[in-house]
């Protein structure tokens, strides 16, 4: 289990961390929200011992020092690789640099390849690859280590959505097989599929933290989803309760309730005990939920 | 150590399999087959050309000649047609024709050139050899009068060869040692600076310090040139002793060697002595430098750049010690003899102008280990801020930040 107590991390006048703490069991996802500046990027420093910090942070009870690397797996924001290398010289340095025997990792490259799709062969210089392609292949030194810890900076940025979607499945394999996930994105679609757990820092700060669910129901289910023929945009705004009326789509609609508890009334009202295409309540989405977090004032 | 090894081996070998490397320990060997060959085929087509033949009715005296100046002459012509035909072909310069009568001997050199001095005395010294036996012979004396008549001269020649050699083999060693530090050193502090500013370059360090820390990769990092340098060092040995075997043995190179014997043991015995220690960690300490300011470089653009420090250092070092040559006694020789990277230049001075004692030649290795003990300490606690910021600000604001990076 990965545990963080009580970090801070001070950069001259500015404070990039401020008492953060939460924990990734082993098997789970964390996901690590912010806008650009909050301190996630902070936070993976300090776990890897990149950084001087105050507070706790430990692996399985234990400080992270040099023997601990061995079981982590760290993709950074900047996308990185040794160009002159082949990719089959850069997997294998890396896993080496991670305890494993180049004996091990050589018949696993190919597997790995066509896990991911890459285009190109074991022998193909990094430098050849498109840069998509050497993506996948650092998404690769990522993971081929079999890590117990699993870092992962941005990891969707640049991907298309076939290699999402593939990054997703790998993700997903790491989390059966109990690795604790830790990772950083701007994209809460991701998030939402991904997390067990979510964490949102402000100014270094955590403005959100549990299990996604429960953070979205922290926020009410006041967004109401219609889909009607009855009704239209003017006797729906005029509905008690009501702030907002959007539309979504010919006769589906998007109502926000400033009182949650009003669901069943406005049922009883729209449907009239008729068929209604679409009635569906719920908690405002993780996207919305960091616009508002992230445009409150500072505390 | 695992880690650390791992490090060093990829390093090594990925400079080793480079072409740059190959010609860098090819290229001395290169120059010297190209000039024992240039050398050879101007020895082989001058070694023809310059005999002689030598015709005589009587040959006895043609028999006498060759066999004491064996290779100047071309034995096989022996009659004046061919000896015409020959020189028509350039195999000999021309011919000389011995005669003799009852009272004098004389011999006609006939060709299209001059002939060579040293063919000329030898000509002229056998005919007054042949005069004198003929005139002895003539004159009939008691061999009392014959022997007085043959007492030759005595000519003494005394040179203090001993000390003239010594001080051209000095100067000799001092050249060879000072271009081979400040070549080995200009090369690796430039490839160091440029491997580490590119990998900075490259951003791969986050990758990297997440496997290993910052320290035992930067040490890694310097053992794996080295390693490279030693290699380099091991090729130069190696294939200067085979020269210089295959030297002793090639026919047109063979009298050099032989001749300046005592001058080749001693540039040889100046050259593969302490002061290859001296080169060696001399090297090292400048490659700490150059990584050092490899890891100051913001992009992998300007990873040439990166060994300027370490290059314009080590020219000043090399061209410090320019007006020392003759002059190793001075003050600031002394001074600088144990000042770390330019000791590297200067204590191989005193050594080879053997004006330096033992315990001298200790202090200023043991300063120069000290040395770099201390940068490699200092600099493996600072690397991970070097190589881990890389925002585009002035030097020292670079700095200045990655020695504070914390």
């Amino acid at each position: 289990m990965l545990e963080i107590k009580h970090l801070s991390k001070q950069f001259g006048d500015l404070q990039a961390l401020n008492d953060v703490s939460f924990s990734v069991q082993s098997g789970q996802i964390m996901g690590l929200i912010g806008q650009n500046g909050a301190g996630k990027s902070t936070s993976f420093h300090s776990i890897l011992n990149f950084l001087k910090y105050d507070g706790q942070i430990s692996w399985n009870d234990a400080p992270i020092t040099e023997t601990v690397f061995n079981e982590i797996g760290y993709l950074p924001e900047e996308r990185s690789l040794m160009p002159k290398l082949t990719v089959e010289q850069q997997i294998i340095y890396l896993a080496r640099l991670k305890g494993k025997a180049a004996k091990e990792i050589r018949p696993k490259i190919d597997v790995w390849l066509d896990k991911f799709a890459v285009k190109g062969k074991r022998t193909d210089k990094i430098k050849d690859l498109s840069k998509g392609n050497q993506q996948k292949i650092q998404l690769i030194c990522t993971l081929i280590h079999q890590p117990k810890l699993l870092i992962l900076d941005e990891p969707f940025s640049g991907l298309d959505p076939v290699n999402v979607d593939l990054l997703e499945q790998a993700i997903f394999e790491a989390k059966k097989q109990g690795t604790a996930i830790i990772f950083s994105s701007h994209d809460m679609g991701n998030v939402e599929t991904l997390c067990d757990q979510l964490i949102m820092l402000k100014a270094g700060r955590v403005v959100l933290s549990g299990r996604i669910e429960d953070v979205r129901s922290q926020f009410g289910k006041n967004h109401l989803f219609v889909t009607t023929n009855s009704w239209d945009y003017d006797r729906l705004i005029k509905l008690a309760h009501v702030t907002a009326v959007e539309r979504l789509a010919d006769h589906r609609y998007l109502l926000k309730l400033d009182d949650p508890a009003v669901g069943p009334d406005l049922f009883q009202q729209l449907t009239n005990g008729k068929y209604v295409e679409e009635f569906s309540q719920q908690a405002p989405t993780l996207d919305e939920i960091f616009k508002l977090k992230a445009g409150e004032p500072n505390a | 150590m695992r880690k650390l090894w791992i490090i060093t081996v990829e390093t090594f070998l990925r400079q080793i399999k480079s072409w740059s490397f190959l010609a860098l320990v090819i290229a001395p060997f290169l120059i010297l087959v190209l000039s024992f060959g240039l050398g050879y085929i101007n020895y082989s087509s001058g070694e023809s050309s310059n005999k002689i033949a030598v015709i005589s009715e009587h040959s006895a005296l043609r028999k006498q000649f060759i066999q004491q100046n064996k290779d100047e002459v071309k034995a096989s012509v022996d009659s004046v047609k061919e000896a015409k035909k020959a020189v028509a072909e350039n195999q000999i310069t021309g011919y000389v024709i011995f005669d003799t009568t009852a009272t004098r001997v004389s011999a006609t050199f006939r060709g299209g050139q001059t002939p060579e001095v040293q063919i000329k005395n030898q000509v002229n010294s056998f005919i007054v050899q042949q005069q004198q036996q003929l005139n002895l012979a003539n004159a009939k004396l008691s061999p009392d009068q014959a022997k007085a008549l043959q007492q030759q001269p005595q000519y003494n020649e005394i040179v203090h060869k001993k000390t003239g050699r010594a001080k051209i083999a000095r100067l000799i060693s001092f050249w060879i040692m000072v271009v081979m530090v400040y070549m080995i050193l200009i090369t690796y502090s430039s490839i160091t600076a440029t491997e580490i500013a590119s990998e900075k370059g490259t951003k791969i360090m986050k990758i990297i310090f997440s496997s290993t820390t910052a320290g035992k990769y930067f040490v890694g990092k310097i053992l794996g040139v080295l390693l490279v340098i030693l290699t380099q060092l091991v090729a130069y040995v190696v294939g200067g002793w085979s020269s210089y075997l295959v030297a002793q043995h090639m026919s047109f190179t063979k009298g050099f060697v032989n001749s300046n014997q005592d001058l080749i043991s001693q540039v040889l015995s100046n050259l593969l002595s302490i002061n290859l220690v001296f080169l060696f960690l001399g090297v090292i300490l400048y490659t700490i430098l150059s990584a050092f300011s490899g890891a100051l470089v913001a992009k992998a653009e300007d990873a040439t750049k990166a060994a300027q420090p370490a290059t314009y250092l080590g020219m000043i070092a090399f061209f410090a010690t320019f007006p020392f040559q003759n002059n190793a006694d001075v003050m600031i020789v002394k001074i600088m003899s144990y000042v770390p990277f330019f000791s590297s230049y200067f204590m191989p001075l005193r050594i080879i102008d053997q004006s330096v004692n033992g315990w001298e030649v200790a202090i200023s290795l043991l300063i120069l280990i000290g040395s770099i003990i201390l940068m490699v300490q200092y600099i493996s606690r600072i690397y991970e801020g070097l190589m881990l910021q890389t925002d585009d600000t002035s030097f020292w604001k670079r700095f200045k930040r990655g020695i504070s990076y914390q």
